[in-house]
């Protein structure tokens, strides 16, 4: 949802940019209505064609053959209604905050993702703090040393991470880090019977992140590196260096700050592929996040919590998008956002 | 019996050969030594809940098995032995088993197990989820004083038959105080179990780990020799391999890890690897016929589909040499009722050829006889595998085969819910007790559309239906044995559903775990005796 450019206009100063942020803020959230709508619509629709249902699994794993308890069941998790009203019923129920009755956890769906969650958004932020951090560093250098040793070990290692499957990295730095050298734990969040301090759950963060965040950094690297470059060769910088400012001036004041879009465009649109992403690590890794929460709830078809966990990721990815949007206008006063 | 496991390394039920000879004799050794925590994982996922009153798989099993207990237990040996029950005796007419119920055993919350206990876990949670299809003589149980029950049965019940009711995994006897008056499916109990085991439910964090502490008032005086029991979920092998080699964990139970680990990580002298402790939890492949579909009606066309297929090439490619050729229903581990003494289909694929060719089937101008849908259950991945191999070798003998092997709900579904299949390769894991584990899936009553691992095929023979009653009610040990045995030869030429191969399944321990694999379902037993060496 990254929003459309409009021609660079005169800079907005003060108020006037508070204004239009405001602005922007509500009709994105008005927007967010329709999409959010579509969102659930969409993936109620796909659940219910997925053969096999969680009442299915249920008597099975509980040899229930009584046809009147299978009738009981059917009705108590509404499954004897049509579907459009099955759908009418969730989306009043998502209306009240409401996301449904999770059977395998015997809890409400939202207290079931509200356990994982802490974890997942832990892995993700320092996954994504990692890879803007090593991509934009890695990026500048990379620019600023363009065509030298510098450059190319760069853009190879680069070339790696991006290539390199996440789950092959966790598990090749779980033998190297913890197997061979026994550096860091092999998986988990925390010591188990420790106090789960916050260096301990560091210690445990460091190998996920990496598997997970320097993927994204690699792109991030290739997309900042190509940005400098490019802004690099616009007039506004070329007026810089003519006034005489330092190349670490310009580089950081003038480059760095509008090469920075592309890699915030591409930042919002990831939000989701990254919640995807520590699917996987979180199955390497053992990590207790909402995505081994998503991976059991797909494989015993829990519909209540694939959808809940599906809501709350598309809020997340409309979220992330919306600041965006944000940090656009904050990074180049010049925009205006329609 | 529930099949709910993760096998994408089953594999290890399976390595190939040499691994087995690293396992030794016995893994115990010296005086026990106390203290310790003990950390554990399995080749499966975390459990739905702690405690599922009706089973639910493997994973459940292993996570409450270490805090409830039952009234009894098999030894390795094939004796039964007293757990919450002292001893048991059956009536003369063997309608009736009088329980001695032990004396002095309290619940982890100090409140003492009594007869209500027992009464209330038989009628209210045995007879209803846990063991129902076993107890469908049962006629109720009393308490005729503080330290005894009498089961009561509609008609004679062996003695063998009852005693391995009293050790079914899941026939626990749970505290009537936390579960009457709820409903048991949905009681939060479930989720921090109050018990009479050797290990007290301390914590569950969700996607990592269940911590169990030591239950100091634990009826058997030395038990456990641990202070902590953890058992750690690891969905990756890889990474449970990676986390027992840096010593996170010491003991992986149902083949934790993949076939090249388990060499590699036995070749190193830290671990051991053993197939034994689970001669009460055989599994199987197995290969079924739909009955519905008219092709099946003579049984020398059901007969061709197992000649077709090389069960030797199976075990020693798919498994690693960590299976068996199948030849019979009752699988070759069971001391008590396997014979091998029944009627041979083996890779024959002439024979198979020619018995088609007899049953009116020729081969047509495309080479083909007719074509089956042949479904193979994805909950393991070497089903897959196997799927792809029977393909094969029944296509060489002119049948055309469309290969489906749809993930575990839609296994289930179009099996047992919708019979959506002409073949279908599929697993069992079965007890020594042939009735009702094995004979369910041949006999009428087991066809119960929408209840998983029963019979799907619809095989309906009355004269089987009779032998399994008379089985079923045979209290002479001798006569009980010998109506197996003719059970099998009728089976094995039926043929309806026959195991490919059956499987061994491996415990991978590290050099310090002492006293494992010591029970015949050793991921359902207490583990109240392993300790640690130094």
């Amino acid at each position: 949802m990254a929003g459309e450019l409009a021609s660079p206009t005169p800079a907005l100063r003060g108020s006037a940019r508070r204004t239009a942020a405001l602005r922007l803020l509500r009709r994105r959230l008005i927007q967010a209505v329709p999409l959010m709508l579509g969102v659930v619509i969409i993936n109620f629709c796909l659940i219910q064609m997925a053969p096999g249902s969680f009442l299915e699994l249920m008597t099975a794993e509980n040899q229930v053959s009584d046809p009147a308890t299978v009738a009981l069941l059917r009705k108590t998790y509404g499954l004897d209604d049509p579907v459009w009203m099955q759908l009418l019923k969730y989306i009043w129920a998502l209306l009240h905050f409401d996301f449904g009755f999770s059977y395998r956890q015997n809890m409400p769906v939202i207290q079931a993702i509200w356990i994982h969650l802490p974890a997942t958004i832990l892995l993700m932020v320092s996954s994504i703090a990692l890879a803007i951090s090593i991509g934009v560093a890695a990026g500048v250098v990379a620019s600023m040393k363009v065509r030298t040793f510098w450059d190319s070990l760069v853009s190879i290692a680069a070339m790696f991470f991006y290539a390199a499957p996440s789950f092959w990295l966790g598990i090749m730095m779980i033998v190297l880090f913890s197997v061979k050298l026994g550096w860091l734990p092999v998986g988990g969040m925390m010591k188990i019977g420790g106090n789960g301090g916050v260096l301990d759950i560091l210690h445990h963060l460091i190998l996920p992140t990496l598997a997970l965040g320097l993927f994204y950094a690699a792109i991030y690297t290739r997309v900042m590196r190509s940005s400098m470059l490019e802004v690099a060769q616009l007039d506004f910088v070329r007026t810089a260096r003519a006034k005489g400012l330092s190349r670490n001036k310009v580089t950081i004041h003038h480059v760095l700050r509008n090469a920075l879009l592309p890699v915030v465009t591409i930042l919002g649109v990831q939000m989701g592929t990254v919640l995807a992403g520590s699917v996987v690590i979180e199955s390497v890794f053992s990590w207790p996040g909402v995505g081994s929460l998503l991976f059991d709830s797909v494989s015993s078809r829990n519909y209540p919590v694939v959808l809940g966990i599906m809501v709350l990721g598309s809020l997340v990815v409309i979220a992330a998008n919306i600041a965006v949007d944000l940090i656009y206008m904050w990074l180049d006063p010049r925009i205006e956002i329609r | 019996m529930t099949i709910k496991v993760s096998r994408r390394v089953f594999s290890a039920g399976i390595l190939a050969t040499g691994v087995v000879g690293t396992s030794r004799g016995s893994f115990a050794q010296g005086t026990p030594k106390r203290g310790g925590t003990l950390v554990a994982t399995w080749g499966g996922g975390e459990p739905q809940a702690c405690y599922v009153p009706a089973g639910g798989g493997s994973s459940p099993t292993f996570s409450s098995s270490k805090l409830f207990e039952r009234l009894a237990r098999r030894k390795m040996d094939g004796a039964f032995e007293g757990v919450l029950a002292e001893s048991w005796k059956p009536s003369a007419d063997f309608k009736t088993y009088t329980v001695k119920i032990r004396k002095g055993v309290k619940f982890h919350d100090g409140k003492d197990m009594t007869v209500d206990d027992v009464v209330y876990s038989v009628s209210e949670i045995w007879k209803k989820y846990a063991v129902a299809s076993a107890l469908t003589d049962f006629a109720g149980i009393d308490s005729p004083d503080a330290d005894t029950v009498v089961f009561k049965y509609s008609n004679p019940t062996p003695e063998f038959f009852f005693a391995s009711t009293l050790c079914s995994p899941v026939a626990y006897i749970l505290p009537k105080h936390i579960y009457a008056g709820s409903d048991p499916v949905t009681n939060p109990a479930n989720n921090a179990p109050i018990a009479t085991g050797p290990w007290k439910f301390k914590e569950w964090v969700r996607g990592s780990h269940f911590e169990y502490v030591k239950n100091e008032n634990y009826w058997k005086k030395d038990e456990p020799y641990l202070d902590r029991l953890i058992i750690r979920y690891v969905r990756d092998p890889a990474g449970r391999a990676a986390a027992m080699e840096a010593g996170d964990i010491h003991i992986g139970v149902f083949n934790p890890v993949a076939p090249p680990d388990i060499k590699r990580l036995t070749g190193t002298g830290k671990f051991v690897a053993t197939p034994k402790g689970y001669e009460e939890a055989v599994w199987s492949t197995t290969l079924e016929c739909n009955m519905r579909n008219p092709v099946f009606a003579k049984r020398e066309v059901r007969q061709a589909m197992f000649h077709a297929v090389n069960r030797e090439f199976i075990a020693k490619t798919v498994y690693y040499g960590y299976a068996r050729p199948g030849t019979s229903p009752i699988y070759s581990p069971n001391k008590e009722f396997f014979t091998a003494d029944t009627f041979k289909t083996g890779f024959d694929p002439k024979k198979a050829a020619a018995l088609l060719d007899a049953a009116g089937f020729p081969k047509k101008a495309d080479g083909k006889r007719f074509t089956l849908n042949l479904l193979s259950a994805g909950w393991f991945q070497e089903n897959g595998k196997v799927g792809a191999y029977v393909k094969q070798a029944l296509e060489d003998v002119g049948v055309g085969i469309n290969l489906t092997v749809p993930d575990r709900p839609s296994s289930i579904k179009r099996i047992y819910t919708d019979y959506d299949f002409d073949l279908a390769i599929s697993n069992q894991a079965n007890p020594s007790e042939p009735v009702p584990s094995t004979t369910q899936y041949f006999t009428t009553d087991g066809i119960l559309k929408g209840v998983p691992f029963r019979n799907a095929s619809g095989y309906s023979n009355p004269d089987v239906d009779k032998l399994v009653a008379s089985i079923k009610v045979e209290t002479d040990p001798a006569k009980r044995k010998a109506l197996v045995f003719e059970f099998q030869k009728i089976i094995t030429q039926e043929a309806p559903l026959l195991p490919l191969v059956e499987l061994e399944s491996i415990t991978l321990a590290s050099t310090k775990v002492q006293n494992h694999s010591n029970d015949p379902n050793f991921l359902a037993a207490s583990w109240g005796d392993l300790w640690l060496a130094s």
